[in-house]
């Protein structure tokens, strides 16, 4: 059976067919080269734990917070302003001192995303992560996307072939086929290219699933009190696991990362994506927790 | 203020002391300390992680537990085997465990003292048996079922009672080193349960610390409890080890006796089980634990070098 023969519908189920296998197998030959048993990780910096779920614009977010817990920013509206110039030689973390820097000028909370100066700060933990394996390497981006490709070539050859057929033939109803196609193929780019590697995501799920209790109780987080609690509830659940007794800016600061439970995938491509790509910053260590955590 | 000051200058004598003998302290892995101890993890050197919470426990939480293993040394401690009976002890738990070991990779893992269920029936908390031969066998045979399914001996507890066993032919220490000597596994010395246990029936707490195998002892527990009285007003108090409460001073004495007597490292983990004080009041009962062995440690070493 020839399977360009089909008449429409049922070539456009062979096709979901097709498509689904195509993007099963480029999960699962992911999965078989990403996983790995457990790896030491620093878990006293949040901000690592924050790079990791969501990229460089978590972890900006987690600073302010922070900083803002600990009275070091000022919050006016939707801007920051940091009052304390001194504040900004006493505070070690690159990332709060880049932060306290920016700020020293008010500013609206949301231009942290696209400082040059703040991405540069947070380059050492990219280059941690992506050492560990917890987010993919030139290599093995390289492979993802040797996958994807071949894997979307399949799906658009077979496509274009029987629109080539059926407008040879006279019909002219592709419209589904075209539009199953570009899905099929930003879905096979989906699988192929997370974020993170398996073994980032098996890591914040197990977090999550270790910090379960944290999430729960925490209303009962005392505002500047625990700020390595704050702060690692932030990194682990997202802005939007802050509840507003405790850190009642989000909204007024981050109104999309406050509204979304899970902004991994929406804020790693806005910021890390760009960042990554090419970066080989053989940085150490990521310096210090989260100002609070383990004091 | 003088006495403080003096004891600030022996803890630091022993530190050293007590640092060449490399003792580790750690806590106990409840869910709801999990953010305070992954943040301090440079004043925990170890975890006690209850074994029998993830027996039934869905795969994202076992592989989590794993992780968690990654970061810090786990141990692992069972409250539900029931291994000082003469019942034999209940060979699906005993799988479960065995599993969780081998998934987690633990280091080594512990259990009480005690029986738990008889005749079909769970008790639901940890009893005391009577100490007698039978008892001493029963446990004997089940701490070699269990080195033959788990593949390592678990160290056994001794645990708190309120009541003495009736039909009892042996005191506790006596009892305890019949066991360890019949079954050649190690003792998990819980201090708070020695101290309960000595007010509650009135001897001597540093006379049982006297009679027990010391180059068995691996591990302390220690913890807190509160004074209950019953409604019969002619009663006396109780003490109940509840693990709600901070490290009473008593049992920082019997800390400081035990590193007078082990010759060889030991790990000391702090139980608290409710009423759960902010993390740093936590890591301040450890650091009080490990002054108090390091005094022990620095007494012993200077009475060696006496004699």
């Amino acid at each position: 059976m020839n399977p360009f023969d089909l008449l429409g519908p049922q070539f456009l189920l062979f096709y979901l067919i097709l498509g689904g296998g195509v993007i099963l197998m480029l999960g699962l030959l992911r999965r078989a080269r990403e996983s790995s048993d457990t790896l030491k990780v620093n878990l006293t910096d949040p901000y690592l734990i924050a790079y990791l779920r969501g990229g460089k614009n978590e972890v900006l977010r987690l600073g302010t917070v922070s900083l803002i817990d600990r009275g070091l920013l000022v919050v006016k509206g939707s801007r920051l302003r940091s009052d304390w110039q001194q504040a900004t030689d006493i505070i070690t973390n690159p990332i709060e001192k880049a932060l306290l820097q920016k700020f020293l000028s008010e500013d609206e909370a949301t231009s942290i995303y696209k400082d040059s100066a703040l991405e540069a700060a947070c380059q050492p933990y990219l280059a941690t992560l992506t050492r560990q394996g917890l987010l993919p390497d030139e290599a093995t981006r390289t492979t993802r996307m040797t996958r994807f490709i071949i894997g979307g070539a399949i799906l658009f050859f077979v496509a274009f072939t029987k629109i080539m057929i059926a407008l040879a033939r006279g019909r002219h109803n592709i419209l589904f086929l075209v539009f199953l196609t570009l899905l099929a193929i930003v879905v096979a780019y989906k699988v192929s290219n997370p974020f993170r590697t398996l073994k980032g995501s098996q890591l914040l799920a197990d977090l999550r699933t270790l910090f379960g209790a944290l999430k729960d109780r925490a209303s009962g987080i005392s505002p500047g009190g625990a700020t390595g609690e704050l702060a690692l509830l932030a990194a682990v659940f997202g802005m939007a696991a802050l509840p507003t007794s405790v850190f009642p800016h989000a909204k007024a600061l981050y109104p999309k990362a406050a509204a979304s439970g899970s902004s991994s995938w929406g804020s790693s491509c806005g910021s890390s994506c760009g960042s990554s790509c090419g970066s080989s910053c053989g940085g150490g260590g990521c310096g210090g927790g989260c100002g609070g955590c383990g004091s | 203020m003088a006495r403080h000051a003096v004891g600030a200058v022996v803890a630091e004598d022993a530190a050293g002391a007590g640092a060449k003998m490399m003792d580790r302290f750690g806590i106990g892995w409840r869910p709801e300390l999990a953010a305070g101890i992954l943040c301090n993890l440079h004043d925990i050197d170890v975890v006690e992680v209850i074994a029998d919470d993830y027996f039934s426990a869905p795969r994202n939480k076992v592989r989590a537990l794993r992780t968690l293993s990654g970061q810090v040394p786990v141990v692992l401690h069972g409250v539900s085997l029931g291994l000082a009976s003469a019942v034999p002890v209940d060979m699906p738990r005993l799988d479960r465990l065995a599993r969780l070991v081998e998934i987690t990779k633990a280091e080594s893992w512990s259990e009480h003292l005690a029986f738990v269920r008889g005749g079909g029936y769970e008790i639901g908390h940890l009893a005391s048996p009577p100490r007698t031969e039978a008892t001493i066998e029963g446990a004997a045979k089940n701490l070699a079922a269990a080195r033959q399914i788990v593949g390592a001996l678990p160290a056994v507890e001794n645990i708190a009672s309120l009541i003495d066993p009736p039909g009892s032919r042996y005191d506790e220490p006596g009892w305890i080193s019949e066991i360890l000597s019949l079954s050649g596994t190690e003792l998990l010395l819980d201090l708070h349960n020695v101290y309960t246990n000595a007010v509650n029936f009135g001897f001597d707490p540093l006379d049982f610390l006297a009679r027990i195998p010391w180059n068995r002892v691996t591990t302390i527990h220690i913890a807190g409890g509160e004074w209950i009285k019953s409604d019969s007003s002619s009663e006396t108090p109780r003490m109940l080890d509840d693990h709600l409460h901070d490290v009473p001073v008593s049992v920082y004495d019997l800390l400081r006796a035990a590193g007078t007597r082990a010759l060889h490292p030991l790990t000391v983990i702090l139980e608290r089980d409710g009423l759960y004080p902010p993390i740093r009041e936590l890591i301040a009962q450890l650091q009080l634990a490990r002054t108090a062995l390091a005094e022990g440690r620095a007494f012993q070493a200077c009475h060696r070098g006496v004699a």
